[in-house]
């Protein structure tokens, strides 16, 4: 049994021996992660998978609109070995396309259709990426790009409610805490006989 | 002296009569459909169960719009959701009615500004009776049912005559928000 300090070094070692690290950081003793040249990435989680990290947990992206880029992440997880593994990419801002990971990870197929929908990321290679998951019949650009503004499209969209006063009482009902004192004192009347 | 002679009622009457007499019924038996939306969703377990117990009101869970009385919506409604919602509420058969909990169901909550919630509730389907809050406590919520009651015995609880009668003002709206009402996904297709 190796402990888990060991473990993410035994994780830096698979993959800085074959492979071109931009940027590793260990998150802590269960977490690490690297970032990679986009071409390297499919033969890095192949070899992830074929070293245990058999599942994908994880798969979205950052946009970084400053640097024209978005951040691919994958995140991956082994059953016997308490390490999460990031693999993190960029991509150009203008043109986001990456090669679909669905012949190693098939469970990728939903995760890379709502990465697609939230910023329109394309994955050639996942027949179905382009359908619509979780927006249906979208009608602007991808919603988690940081230069779609919420606020105005709700505004456009959704009618805001209007308040002329504070407090509006619809059916010139008295309050019901007066309603419920008038009942309290009434029961005591009737309790005490009418006597004070 | 009163007449024993018998007045044949019209038929005005009649109906109305016999829809007193099933509104009495009605409000003391109502099955609710829940349409756990939200975080509100939480109130009703405390509600329907021992410490509150809302069956002494008459008031069960029912798991088919088709046989449901009422359909509590509980909290935000997405795009996607208010699409489901709408087929559900217009499965249920009439005489129907809504109950909105929440003030995300009033104006939006705290997603006023959010790209995928909807802000007022009865813009889409008539709500007869809201319970604001954000999350409203649960006597709050056993309040809104008992004002349910009270709105069918005084009559007041119409919105589905309403979703009859404003119908195209309803699907106005629907459509302005959802684009098509009808659902496209691959469960449906
Ligand atoms: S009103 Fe508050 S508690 Fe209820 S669904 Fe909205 S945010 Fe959640």
């Amino acid at each position: 049994m190796t402990n888990s300090m060991s473990n993410v070094k035994m994780v830096s070692e698979i993959i800085e021996n074959s492979y071109k690290v931009l940027k590793k950081e260990v998150i802590s003793q269960y977490q690490v992660s690297f970032e990679v040249n986009k071409d390297d990435v499919h033969s890095i989680l192949t070899l992830l998978k074929t070293s245990g990290w058999i599942q994908l947990s994880y798969l979205s992206a950052i946009d970084w609109p400053e640097e024209n880029e978005f951040e691919l992440v994958y995140i991956v997880f082994n059953w016997d070995k308490a390490v999460h593994i990031q693999i993190r990419t960029r991509l150009n801002r203008e043109n986001p396309v990456m090669n679909s990971i669905l012949p190693i990870f098939p469970g990728c197929k939903y995760y890379e259709r709502e990465t697609h929908e939230f910023f329109g990321i394309k994955f050639p290679g996942n027949p179905g990426h382009e359908k619509q998951l979780i927006l249906e019949e979208w009608d602007d650009i991808p919603p988690l790009r940081k230069d779609f503004d919420p606020r105005a499209y709700s505004d456009r969209k959704f009618v805001k409610r209007e308040y002329s006063n504070d407090f509006v009482n619809l059916n010139g009902e008295k309050s019901k805490q007066i309603a419920r004192e008038e009942r309290k004192e009434k029961i005591i009347k009737v309790r005490k006989g009418g006597r004070k | 002296m009163l007449s024993t002679k018998f007045t044949k009622l019209s038929k005005e009457e009649v109906d109305r009569k016999w829809w007193e007499i099933g509104d009495f019924f009605r409000r003391n038996s109502l099955w609710m459909l829940m349409y756990c939306t939200g975080c509100c969703a939480i109130e009703l377990p405390p509600a329907m169960t021992s410490a509150y117990d809302m069956e002494r009101l008459g008031m069960g869970p029912m798991a088919t719009p088709r046989q449901a009385d009422v359909l509590l919506v509980t909290g935000y409604l997405s795009l996607k959701t208010l699409r489901r919602l709408i087929y559900t509420y217009e499965q249920m058969s009439e005489p129907k009615y809504v109950v909105g909990i929440g003030s995300c169901t009033i104006n939006g909550g705290i997603y006023h500004d959010s790209h995928a919630v909807i802000n007022q509730l009865n813009r889409y389907v008539p709500v007869d009776v809201y319970v604001a809050g954000c999350m409203p406590n649960t006597e709050a919520v056993m309040n809104g049912f008992v004002d349910l009651m009270g709105l069918i015995k005084t009559k007041k609880a119409n919105g589905w005559k309403d979703y009859h009668a404003r119908n195209e003002w309803y699907m106005a709206n629907q459509k302005a928000a959802l684009g098509e009402v009808k659902v496209h996904d691959e469960f449906h297709e």
